[in-house]
């Protein structure tokens, strides 16, 4: 099982090198993770070029969710480097990252379980951390509302969560992750806990991103979007990358075994 | 019956008022405090240092378990015989602080930590500071839980404030003693007393329950957030369409 893994590591790096003209704004070397002595990111690489979306695909406890969390230091990484924007954050177990609030501001994160705040309205929700960013009150309440219309749920800004569809909720909480103007997108499985109506409403919300240029670090189990929006495809098992590369041949011409397996499971094979 | 009310109350009238303004200021004095002390024990017990921890919990766990009358002895007479003189309001304030503190601090411990840990997950990741999160995200969120059991406590207070009639604290019931030794009609001035009871706390009770009702439905109650509100309103009024004057956080 190591053997292919590792040449699938090497395969992805060599035959695809990172064009000169682009810039990762997310760079990931040698991530190791392990909670309670098990690990559950073993050497992880990830490069997410400016303007690129990847996606990343696996089994549930694959590590996916904590490859994400990573990013943006919810998490702290055992070793590896993590760069964002240039910057390397945490190299070697040692937080490197001075600002914090900062790097979270230049990653945006929207969750599987959409985590609005519950006591305020929606609008309210997409000002809040803005405010507390320094941008002034007018501004960042105009910035608010142009970006609950771009999701589709400004009707529906002075309404608490509670009172939202789950669909317009995770938009609400894009809108939210958006008003920070981040440099990259982070979304771990936003409509997994969707129903279809909701979960294209979210879906067509992303696609208008990605069609926008936005940066995105993307966990799915939505294949065909993954097939459809993703620049790079990366499936990971057991925390490290078995395979990875464009999407129609990761997702429909797999190399490796395990993701024909994983594909099968999710009758996306063919 | 038609002689049970021969007390001359107009001659008492003023006495009364006094006595009445000095039972509210035990209370809000009294909950202020307990208030402030019973959320500082809360964050202790929640603290990540086991001393501190420890040190919260002995004292939620000793004043839980001693009547409060024993404690307002022990602040006035037993104070004193130690050489430490506190005047009567002072000590009647600190018995009803420590006191409620107590059943405060539970309180506010149980809902501070019933806030979901997402939600501090998410203000993490919108890169809000530890302060912001707390005073943004997880204090409103608490003060939501801890409403209803905090609103019980106040009421309880007040009339816990009856039992400083024991150290002679001019409030309410004392000025009843007072009365009663001076015309002997202890029914009548007590039924009178309890009147003047239920006429504070059954309001006091109902404002707060209304006060959970619009805290619960989110309704903006603070100046800065009902001017946000508001400002998002004229913005949006294009979006809000027909329903725009029915506002949907103030349902
Ligand atoms: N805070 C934690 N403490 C201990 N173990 C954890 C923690 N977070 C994750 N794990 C474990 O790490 C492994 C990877 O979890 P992770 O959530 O990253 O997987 P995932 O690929 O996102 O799965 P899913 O598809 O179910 O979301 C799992 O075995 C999980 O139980
Ligand atoms: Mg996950």
């Amino acid at each position: 099982m190591t053997e292919p893994v590792t040449t699938a590591q090497t395969t992805a790096k060599t035959t695809e090198p990172a064009p000169p003209t682009t810039e990762a704004v997310v760079r990931i070397e040698g991530l190791c993770k392990s909670f309670d002595g098990r690990l559950v990111l073993d050497h992880v690489n990830l490069e997410v070029d400016r303007g690129r979306i990847v996606s990343v695909i696996g089994q549930s406890g694959g590590g996916k969710t904590t490859l994400m969390r990573c990013v943006n230091l919810l998490e702290r990484p055992d070793q590896g480097t993590i760069e964002v924007a240039g910057k390397v954050v945490h190299q070697d177990g040692r937080m490197v990252c001075r600002d914090l609030p900062g790097l979270r501001r230049t990653v945006g994160m929207v969750f599987q379980r959409f985590n609005l705040f519950p006591h305020i309205t929606a609008v309210e929700n997409v000002v809040l951390a803005q405010r507390k960013a320094g941008v002034a009150e007018p501004e960042a309440l105009e910035r608010a509302v142009a970006l609950l219309r771009r999701v589709g749920v400004a009707h529906r800004a002075l309404a608490l969560p509670d009172q939202l569809s789950g669909g317009e909720q995770q938009r609400v909480a894009i809108a939210r992750a958006l008003a920070l103007r981040p440099e990259v997108l982070l979304f771990d499985e936003p409509t997994s806990s969707l129903d279809p109506e909701a979960t294209r409403e979210v879906l067509s919300v992303m696609r208008e991103l990605a069609e926008e240029g936005m940066t995105m670090l993307l966990v799915t189990h939505e294949l065909p979007f993954a097939r459809e929006v993703s620049d790079h495809v990366v499936f990971v098992d057991g925390g490290r990358i078995v395979e990875e590369g464009r999407p129609q041949d990761v997702l429909e011409t797999p190399a490796q075994a395990r993701t024909r397996e994983f594909l099968a499971t999710y009758g996306a094979t063919s | 019956m038609s002689g049970l009310f021969q007390v001359p109350w107009s001659d008492y009238q003023s006495d009364l008022i006094d006595a009445l303004w000095r039972t509210v200021s035990y209370t809000v004095v009294s909950f202020v405090g307990a208030v402030l002390l019973g959320l500082a024990v809360a964050l202790l017990r929640l603290s990540k240092a086991w001393p501190a921890r420890a040190v919260a919990a002995l004292y939620t766990e000793v004043f839980k378990n001693i009547p409060l009358l024993a404690i307002i002895f022990l602040a006035y007479f037993g104070l004193a015989s130690a050489g430490l003189r506190l005047d009567v309001f002072t000590a009647g304030c600190l018995s009803l602080v420590v006191f409620y503190a107590a059943y405060l601090s539970e309180i506010f411990r149980s809902a501070i930590s019933g806030v979901h840990a997402g939600q501090t997950e998410a203000g993490e990741a919108l890169g809000l500071g530890k302060a912001g999160i707390f005073g943004h995200v997880i204090l409103p969120q608490a003060v939501r839980l801890a409403l209803p059991g905090t609103n019980t406590m106040l009421v309880d207070l007040l009339k816990s404030t009856s039992l400083l009639v024991t150290i002679s604290a001019a409030e309410l019931m004392s000025e009843g003693r007072l009365i009663t030794s001076a015309t002997f009609r202890a029914l009548e001035v007590y039924l009178v007393i309890s009147a003047v009871y239920f006429a504070l706390c059954y309001p006091l009770s109902q404002l707060l329950l209304l006060l959970e009702r619009k805290v619960r439905a989110g309704v903006p109650l603070s100046p800065w957030r009902r001017r946000r509100v508001r400002a998002a309103h004229v913005l949006l009024a294009a979006d809000l369409g027909a329903g725009a004057d029915r506002k949907e956080a103030t349902v």
